[in-house]
C-alpha cells in the first residue's frame, strides 16, 4: 500500500554521509519506538490510539501491547478495512481464546465458513484505534447502540430475515428506558452504578448464537436464569413479563395489544366529546348574552 | 320568609372536603409530572425534569411514595362516603340515576337551541358525576396497576408474566386519559367556563352563590329552601328564559327524591 513511499520517508535521519548508530535493548523496543513514525502522516489515527486501552497498557510498561505495525505490518502495510477475516485474525494473535469462542458464534461462523462480510468482527464492536475497556459501565451502556448499528439497519439484517424491531422494542421497554436515563445521568449527575440488562446479557457477547430453531422451553429456561441474576427470587412466570422483542399483536401479547388499541379509540372519542360539549356550552352562552 | 338577595351564599363543601380536594390536587400534580416524564422519556423537558429531581431512580421512588398517599386518600374517601351514606343518612348525591342521562340530552337540546331551558340538576349534575366516577374508577385502576408494576416479582409468583406489560399498558394509557380529563374538562369547568370565569371559588371558600345554585343546581336549592322544585324552576325561568319562549319545562324527580322540605339547610354530603 505504501509503494509510493521511499525507505527514507519512514527511516529518516540517515543519509549516505551519516548513519548514526542507535541502540535498542530488544527488537521489540525498536518496533515500539519506530511506530511513532506513523503519526507523521496518520496523525488522526495516532491521536485516537492515545485514548485506547492498548496505548494505555504500553505506557504502563506492557510491551506486549500492540503498536501500529503489529496490526498493519511494517513493510507490507495494508488497510485494515480490506478483508474482515484478516482483520479479526490480527486480534487473534493475542486474544486467541476469545477468537475461538467468536469463531463458533453465529457471527464468527458466518465470517469464517461463508466469508460473510455483513457480520461484525472485533473492531466493529470494539473499534480499532480508540479501543476502550469493555468491562466498564460506560461501554456496557453503549451496547444497544453497537448492536443497533446492524440490527436496526434493514439493509443489513433484512437480508437474513431478521427484524429491525429488536432494538426499538428493547429501548422502549423498562430496561431500555432506564438505560437511556442512566446514560444521561452519567453525563451530568451523580453517576448511577447499577448495571442495566443490555443485549449481551441475554444473547451473550462473543458466543452469540442464533435464536432460530431453539425450542421455546430452552429459551425460557435460559431466560429464567438470566433474569434471576438481577431480579432475585424471580420465578417461572417472571421472564414472560418481557415480550421477547415482539410487538404486541393479536397473536403475541394479545391483552396488551387490545388495551392499547382500546385506548387509542377511547381517548380521542372522550376528548372530542368533551371539547364539543365545551364549544356548545360557550356557544350557548354567547347567544344568550 | 327571609329575604333572598343576589348576594346570598349557600354552603356547598365542608372544610374536610376542601382540604381533601387540595391534597388530591397536589398529589395529582406530583404524580402527573413524575409519571408523564417517564412516559414521554424522549421529550426533552422530561429528561430535564428527571435530571433536576436527581435521576430516574429518585423520580420512580417519589412517584411510588406519592402514589401511596393517593391510595390513602382514596381509601379514606370511599370509607367516609360509604360510612356517611350507610350510617349517617347522607344523601347519596353522586349516585348516577336515570335523570342524569335525560339531563344530558335535555342540556344538549338546550345548547343547540331546541329547547329554551337547560336541565334541572341536583347537587351534582351529570357532568360532575361523569368526572367524579371517571376519576374514581381511573384512580382505582391506577392504584391496582401501579402496585403490580411496583412488585412484578411477587405478582408473577401466582399470575402469568404478561400481566406486567398489560398493567403497564393500562397504567400509562389511563394516566394520560385522567390527565386529559382533568386538564380539559375539570379546568374548563372550574376556571374557563363562562359560568364561573375567572374561577369557581366554591372549593376554596366552601360556598356558592344562590344565583349559581338557581342556575346550576335548582333541585338542591329547592330542597335546601324547602320549596317545591316547580317554584324554584319558575324562578330560574324568569332569569334565563326569553319571554317569547313557549316551552314549558318538564321536571323529572326520581321516586327516591322526597319533596318534603328539609329543615337543616346543609348536610355534609360527600357524594
Amino acid at each position: 500500500m505504501h509503494n509510493r513511499l521511499s525507505c527514507s520517508d519512514c527511516h529518516f535521519g540517515f543519509s549516505s554521509e551519516e548513519h548514526p548508530v542507535r541502540r535498542f535493548k530488544t527488537k521489540r523496543d525498536y518496533s515500539v519506538a519506530t511506530s511513532e513514525i506513523c503519526r507523521r502522516c496518520h496523525f488522526d489515527k495516532y491521536t485516537r490510539t492515545l485514548e485506547g486501552i492498548h496505548y494505555n497498557l504500553l505506557t504502563q510498561g506492557n510491551l506486549k501491547a500492540p503498536v501500529c505495525t503489529d496490526c498493519h505490518g511494517a513493510h507490507s502495510v495494508y488497510s485494515g478495512r480490506k478483508e474482515k477475516l484478516a482483520n479479526a485474525k490480527k486480534c487473534e494473535q493475542c486474544h486467541s481464546e476469545i477468537y475461538n469462542i467468536y469463531s463458533k458464534s453465529v457471527h464468527g461462523g458466518a465470517l469464517i465458513s461463508e466469508h460473510n462480510e455483513d457480520v461484525p468482527v472485533c473492531s466493529d464492536c470494539h473499534s480499532a484505534h480508540d479501543i476502550t475497556d469493555p468491562r466498564t459501565l460506560d461501554f456496557r451502556n453503549t451496547v444497544p447502540q453497537i448492536c443497533g448499528n446492524c440490527h436496526a439497519n434493514k439493509a443489513i439484517v433484512g437480508k437474513y430475515g431478521l427484524s429491525t424491531d429488536v432494538v426499538r422494542t428493547y429501548l422502549s421497554d423498562f430496561h431500555g428506558v432506564t438505560l437511556g436515563f442512566y446514560k444521561k445521568q452519567r453525563e451530568t449527575l451523580t453517576k448511577p452504578t447499577r448495571s442495566i440488562a443490555v443485549c449481551t446479557d441475554c444473547h451473550g457477547t462473543h458466543n452469540i448464537s442464533s435464536m432460530r430453531g431453539v425450542s421455546l422451553s430452552v429459551i425460557k429456561a435460559n431466560m429464567a436464569k438470566r433474569c434471576e441474576q438481577c431480579h432475585k427470587d424471580a420465578t417461572g412466570n417472571f421472564p414472560d413479563a418481557w415480550l421477547s422483542h415482539y410487538e404486541p399483536s393479536l397473536k403475541k401479547a394479545s391483552i396488551v395489544f387490545i388495551i392499547n388499541r382500546a385506548y387509542e379509540v377511547l381517548m380521542p372519542i372522550m376528548l372530542i366529546g368533551l371539547l364539543l360539549q365545551i364549544l356548545l356550552h360557550v356557544w350557548r352562552y354567547a347567544i344568550n348574552r | 320568609m327571609e329575604y333572598i338577595t343576589k348576594d346570598t351564599y349557600i354552603r356547598r363543601f365542608s372544610i374536610s372536603r376542601i382540604i381533601e380536594h387540595w391534597l388530591v390536587a397536589i398529589i395529582f400534580i406530583s404524580l402527573v409530572v413524575t409519571g408523564l416524564s417517564q412516559k414521554f422519556y424522549t421529550f426533552e423537558p422530561s429528561m430535564w425534569f428527571v435530571m433536576k429531581l436527581g435521576g430516574i431512580d429518585a423520580v420512580r421512588l417519589i412517584h411510588r411514595i406519592t402514589g401511596l398517599f393517593l391510595v390513602f386518600l382514596t381509601v379514606q374517601h370511599i370509607f367516609i362516603a360509604s360510612f356517611g351514606v350507610i350510617f349517617r343518612g347522607w344523601r347519596p348525591t353522586m349516585i348516577i340515576n336515570k335523570n342524569d342521562f335525560t339531563d344530558a340530552v335535555d342540556n344538549l337540546k338546550y345548547y343547540i337551541g331546541l329547547t329554551g331551558q337547560p336541565a334541572y340538576c341536583d347537587r351534582y349534575n351529570y357532568k360532575q358525576k361523569f368526572e367524579y366516577w371517571g376519576i374514581l374508577t381511573g384512580v382505582l385502576l391506577m392504584i391496582i396497576t401501579g402496585l403490580i408494576l411496583w412488585h412484578p416479582i411477587s405478582i408473577t409468583r401466582f399470575l402469568p408474566g404478561e400481566i406486567i406489560p398489560a398493567a403497564k399498558a393500562l397504567h400509562t394509557n389511563e394516566a394520560l386519559l385522567i390527565f386529559l380529563l382533568i386538564a380539559v374538562w375539570h379546568i374548563y369547568n372550574s376556571i374557563f367556563s363562562p359560568d364561573v370565569f375567572p374561577l369557581d371559588t366554591s372549593i376554596i371558600t366552601g360556598t356558592i352563590s344562590r344565583e349559581r345554585m338557581l342556575g346550576e343546581h335548582p333541585l338542591e336549592l329547592a330542597r335546601i329552601e324547602g320549596l317545591n322544585p316547580e317554584d324554584i324552576c319558575r324562578q330560574q325561568q324568569s332569569v334565563t328564559v326569553n319571554s317569547d319562549s313557549k316551552i314549558v319545562p318538564v321536571i323529572r324527580v326520581s321516586d327516591s327524591e322526597k319533596l318534603t322540605p328539609k329543615t337543616d339547610t346543609y348536610t355534609d354530603t360527600i357524594l
